[in-house]
């Protein structure tokens, strides 16, 4: 039974969302302080190759080498993020462009593969690997054993930073602050909250966010360093946090959807399923797409719109 | 403390001084990343320029890279200009690439001026119509078209792969003995091939004349014509339009398409003057589309200027391609791009606004108190 | 502060907007005691008279009441000055009075209140001393007691100025624009505007007055096209509209000088040369064909600019950056060099200073007389009394009354505007 087709997408469907929620958490934080960062895709891939590039180089037991590796991907893709930050919050540039630009500057045809192909990562597979946390006996158990036993500490780990996030948004007084410097940037700026700082704080945090997402690729997905392994991955997290209405919980279904329809080709594979595997793989994609119109028609934007002051630089002088 | 205002005018020299200045920073930076890495920067920069333009035949290297760039540089550029961000220039170059290489099979054995003009006119029928996608999805149902051009890239990239590898699609080459261990593309009749021009021993593809023909057309078409007035109102102030009585979304799904069309051309281009099959391996690696975004923005959307900055930044590529191997760093090219890019935009700020340092403590904006 | 635009936070609440940025008291601790936090807003509110609900979010509420939370936040933050910028403008008569209660309560309170308005009877009515400004200088500092509206007026503009009424009728022609029972969505899907009927004529100045946010906004747009009618007709000289297209509008001989000046009348970041041929470039002499006559455009704007004496460096400057005042010239110049037939002009005075105000008023006036019929939506209710013929009033997204110009009282109008009934 364990062996369904039904329990194993949804299992390796948790496994392969998992790396859009954290990204999707993260792009979420900075657009309530309303930046839009499109450069997710390039950070997820910066911290990909940089998280794998310290478990090569971390001499740990292997626990420690892969928290390592996990803060690594962080601060690399955090890095980024600052870049990012000071460009559209200092420098007020078009967040649209200079999001295309990071993820050109950070993608596949950029800073990531020069990464990787300078510190020739793609010779070997991981050292350390993120490994399944629960007994073998529990994952045995039928339909809750592999969904909910069979995951890694990066999927458990990302459950927490949804409730983290939920509650930091809606009952904190940083949350509080920060939804209004999204919503109304010159009314924040009146009440005295320092909008520059707050987006800056929330911009690196998608970035950190980001970082580990790509991090679960090349240390627990495919445990290897392979040139752009995300595929797209990052747009389909800024998709998600259109289609989770800005909010973490919904996040968590959404990426846990399409993370499914994700690991589908491969299931249908391992139970035999010739079809070609291109009609599959592009169903991600179409759902992105079908997803969207669905949101953002006028019903729905109605009641739960963008945060209002999404992708506009706040200039006081020009209010 | 730092102020900013807007500038009422500006200055000329700026508009050249910055894209210039930005160029030297993004050199700057990637003197420091090369460093760090134990590469030599100037005799890697000395490399490079050589590989992109002096060594022999490099200009025509040159142009086969730039030409596929000015393409989904206008087609970019287009979109644009109306604050429409069509991101599926890759997509829609793929689709025009597989219009154009189908209708070549189809009309093989007729005139060659034929058969290339059909190339031609179903290389931009293909690519508007992947592109009336997004655009129809944004005028009429207000959705993001960002998020789905770019989804569509993806899966046209898929459809491509699945043409050629795993399908026995009139496309695909299934005579001879390696076809079905390698898969590959029909190679295209000779009608199909594109002329080309030898000045100087340096080959100008037709593309590329195409492509400069298409920015002096797409430049009048901006500046002196009522569709030009319109998409200019429109991307300034869509209220505005609307109440000027424009027709907001027809005119976007018009922008769409012909972005998407001269894509598309590019696709044509591919298959015509340098490929001479449906390469997906080659079309997939190459990010014509997502390239032709940063020659757009470093443009500034003006046609002419992609043109040229087409052309530098294709030597650019070129001297990756050529120079890629044991001791050059790969990606370098994608790095350098990115910087040159966000150096310009950086430098916008300057272009737009004044800075000025002040001397007193800002007050913090109106508390009551 | 209390701004004329507000700095509220639509979708939070009342207590949230408060309390918001705050660093001491309640608003210190980490986590959020929402409850704890209503009901110190509640107590706040209960002590000034000011009746709002603070579980409410700000865009549930009407503009009086948005205001009555930006009079809180500052209560809150136990302001000792005061400074309120234009806040009559989103109040009926009675609320402004109720608002000049509330305002002399705080200065016996000890605080102290600085008001700013170009409303010259309110500045008498509240204030003991006036301060006028012309040209970013102070121009003087009077004794309220002793200031008359003409004397300040003379004050602000440097020179006497007209402020009168519209005096005697004169010729009246056919109807140009005739409204029946239409109605018409709001931004949010709720209807804005219900069932208004009203009949204009060529050579009159029909006012709709009413407190901002009773859909004359929308009543405006569904007039010149931008808004689709949900029922109802609208005929322009007999010939009725289908509605919802501006092209269709313009061609019927609607001209529409909208609300929002800079983002809709006008493409901020094109030339004025561009804006003045926004609706006539179809035609010649802007353009002949697809193509678009550059200079042809240039002079016209030059000549426009002229007659209408928009005070500018050129017609390629930028629209962003003109005055409010030229900006406005501009529309109007451009809207009446189409020979219109009814002219809506809504809120076509907001934000302009005294010598703007008048220009505008002129036009106006000057409009009516060729024969154009004026549909004049503003909330100034002075505005409406010099200028109008007759007077509409709108609540809640209907005409619930019609009065002549010259017999209407201040009184009853406010009685209207606020919902009240007709007497008799």
């Amino acid at each position: 039974m364990n062996n369904s087709l039904l329990v194993v997408v949804l299992a390796s469907g948790i496994a392969y969302g998992t790396p859009l929620l954290y990204a999707a958490l993260g792009e979420l934080l900075a657009e309530r302080s309303g930046v839009l960062n499109l450069g997710v895709e390039g950070m997820m891939l910066v911290g990909a190759v940089m998280g794998f590039w310290a478990v090569q180089r971390i001499h740990a037991v292997t626990w420690l080498a892969l928290l390592g590796a996990i803060v690594v991907a962080a601060l690399a893709s955090a890095v980024l993020a600052a870049v990012y930050a000071f460009l559209v919050v200092t420098l007020r540039a078009n967040q649209i462009v200079s999001g295309l630009a990071l993820t050109i500057f950070a993608g596949v045809a950029g800073l990531s593969s020069y990464l990787g192909n300078d510190l020739e990562l793609a010779k070997s597979p991981a050292r350390h690997q993120f490994q399944e946390v629960f007994p073998k006996s529990w994952q045995d158990l039928p339909v809750v054993g592999p969904i909910l036993f069979g995951q890694s500490v990066l999927v458990y780990a990302s459950w927490v930073c949804v409730v983290l996030v939920a509650l930091y948004l809606t009952r904190t007084r940083f949350g509080l602050n920060v939804r209004a410097v999204g919503e109304s940037p010159a009314s924040a700026d009146a009440m005295g909250i320092n909008v520059t700082r707050y987006r800056y704080v929330h911009t690196l945090a998608g970035g950190a966010f980001a970082g580990v997402a790509g991090a679960t690729f090349s240390l627990s997905i495919t445990p290897q360093w392979v040139a752009g392994l995300t595929q797209g991955a990052g747009w389909i997290a800024i998709a998600l946090v259109i289609f989770s209405f800005w909010r973490p919980t919904l996040c968590l279904v959404g990426a846990y959807f399409f993370g499914a329809f994700t690991a589908l080709p491969f299931a249908l594979q391992g139970h035999g399923v010739t079809v070609a595997p291109e009609l599959f793989q592009s169903l991600p994609y179409v759902m992105t797409v079908l997803a969207l119109v669905l949101v953002s028609s006028r019903a729905a934007r109605l009641r739960f719109g963008a945060p209002a002051a999404l992708g506009t630089p706040y200039v006081r002088e020009e209010r | 403390m730092i102020r900013i205002e807007r500038r009422l005018e500006q200055p000329r020299w700026l508009f050249v001084a910055v894209p210039v200045l930005s160029i030297v920073i993004a050199f700057l930076f990637a003197t420091v990343v090369l460093l760090a890495t134990h590469h030599p920067p100037l005799h890697t920069f000395r490399r490079l320029f050589d590989a992109a333009f002096l060594d022999n035949g490099a200009l025509t290297e040159t142009f086969v890279s730039a030409t596929p760039l000015m393409f989904t540089g206008l087609a970019a550029a287009v979109a644009f200009r109306m604050n429409l961000f069509n991101i599926g220039g890759e997509g829609q170059l793929y689709t025009g690439a597989i219009a154009g290489a189908t209708v070549a099979l189809l009309l093989a054995g007729a005139p060659s001026p034929l058969v290339i003009a059909a190339m031609i006119l179903a290389g931009a029928a293909g690519g508007a119509l992947l592109a009336a996608i997004p655009g129809i999805l944004r005028a009429f149902f207000s959705t993001n078209e960002i998020i789905t051009s770019l989804m569509l890239n993806y899966v046209v990239a898929l459809f491509l792969d699945y043409l050629i590898f795993d399908s026995h699609s009139y496309l695909r080459d299934t005579s001879g003995f390696e076809a079905s261990v390698f898969p590959q593309g029909k190679t295209l009749p000779d009608e199909a091939t594109w002329p080309s021009w030898t000045i100087h021993g340096v080959v100008v593809p037709l593309g590329a004349v195409v492509a400069v023909v298409l920015a002096c057309a797409l430049w009048g078409l901006y500046s002196r014509t009522r569709f030009g007035f319109e998409v200019k109102v429109i991307g300034d102030s869509a209220r505005a339009g609307r109440y000027a009585g424009m027709r907001t979304r027809r005119k976007i799904l018009a922008v769409m398409c012909l972005s998407g069309a001269i894509a598309g051309l590019g696709g044509a281009s591919q298959d015509g003057d340098f490929r001479h099959q449906l390469d997906p391996r080659g079309l997939t690696q190459a990010n014509y589309g997502y390239a032709g975004i940063v020659v757009a923005a470093l443009a500034r959307y003006n046609p002419f200027a992609v043109v040229l900055i087409a052309f530098l930044l294709g030597g650019l590529q070129n001297a990756g391609f050529t120079l890629q191997g044991a001791d050059f760093p790969n990606g370098l090219v994608g790095v350098l791009q990115g910087l040159i890019l966000f150096c310009a935009l950086g430098g916008e700020l300057f272009v737009r606004y004044r800075v000025r340092f002040d001397r007193r403590q800002t007050t913090t904006a109106e508390s009551a108190a | 502060m209390v701004h004329q635009h507000f700095r509220l936070v639509s979708p939070f609440t009342v207590a949230e907007n408060v309390v918001l940025g705050d660093h001491r008291d309640i608003g210190r601790s980490f986590l959020l005691h929402t409850r704890a936090i209503e009901r110190r807003v509640a107590e706040l509110a209960a002590r000034y008279g000011l009746a709002v609900d603070p579980r409410a979010r700000i865009w549930q509420l009407s503009l009086g009441e948005q205001q009555r939370v930006e009079i809180l936040k500052a209560l809150y933050q136990d302001a000792r000055v005061l400074i309120l910028d234009e806040p009559t403008a989103v109040l009926t008569p009675q609320e402004a009075d109720a608002l000049f209660g509330t305002i002399r309560a705080m200065a016996d309170d000890g605080r102290t209140v600085i008001f700013i308005s170009h409303k010259l009877h309110e500045v008498k009515a509240v204030a003991d001393r006036v301060t006028i400004l012309r040209r970013g200088r102070s121009v003087a500092t009077v004794p309220a007691a002793d200031a008359t509206p003409r004397s300040l007026a003379a004050l602000m503009v440097g020179r006497e100025i007209e402020l009168g009424r519209r005096n005697g009728k004169h010729a009246v022609g056919e109807v140009c624009l005739q409204l029946d029972g239409v109605g018409a969505d709001g931004d949010r899907g709720v209807a804005a505007v219900r069932d208004v009927s009203l009949t204009v004529r060529a050579g009159e100045i029909v006012a709709v007055a009413g407190v901002a946010g009773n859909g004359q906004r929308e009543l405006a747009e569904t007039i010149a096209g931008m808004r689709a009618p949900t029922h109802g007709t609208i005929r322009v000289r007999g010939r009725q509209l289908d509605g919802g297209d501006p092209r269709e509008a313009i061609r019927a001989g609607i001209a529409y000088v909208p609300e929002d000046r800079l983002g809709t009348g006008v493409a901020p970041g094109l030339s004025v040369a561009s804006n003045v041929v926004l609706k006539s470039y179809r035609r010649p002499p802007a353009s002949r064909g697809p193509f678009l006559m550059l200079r042809a455009i240039r002079e016209l704007a030059q000549s426009l600019m002229q007659r209408y004496d928009v005070r500018t460096s050129g017609p390629d400057v930028p629209a962003r950056h003109l005055s409010g005042g030229n900006l406005q010239k501009v529309v109007l110049a451009r809207e009446f060099s189409g020979d219109p037939i009814v002219l809506v002009a809504a809120s076509p005075t907001r934000g302009l200073d005294v010598a703007g105000i008048e220009v505008v008023h002129s036009y106006l006036r000057g409009a009516a007389e060729s024969g154009v019929g004026v549909v004049l939506l503003s909330e100034d209710l002075d505005e409406i009394r010099a200028l109008a013929d007759r007077i509409a009033v709108m609540f809640e997204g209907e005409v619930v009354g019609e009065r002549d110009a010259q017999t209407a009282t201040v009184e009853e109008l406010g009685l209207l505007m606020a919902g009240g009934e007709e007497a008799g």
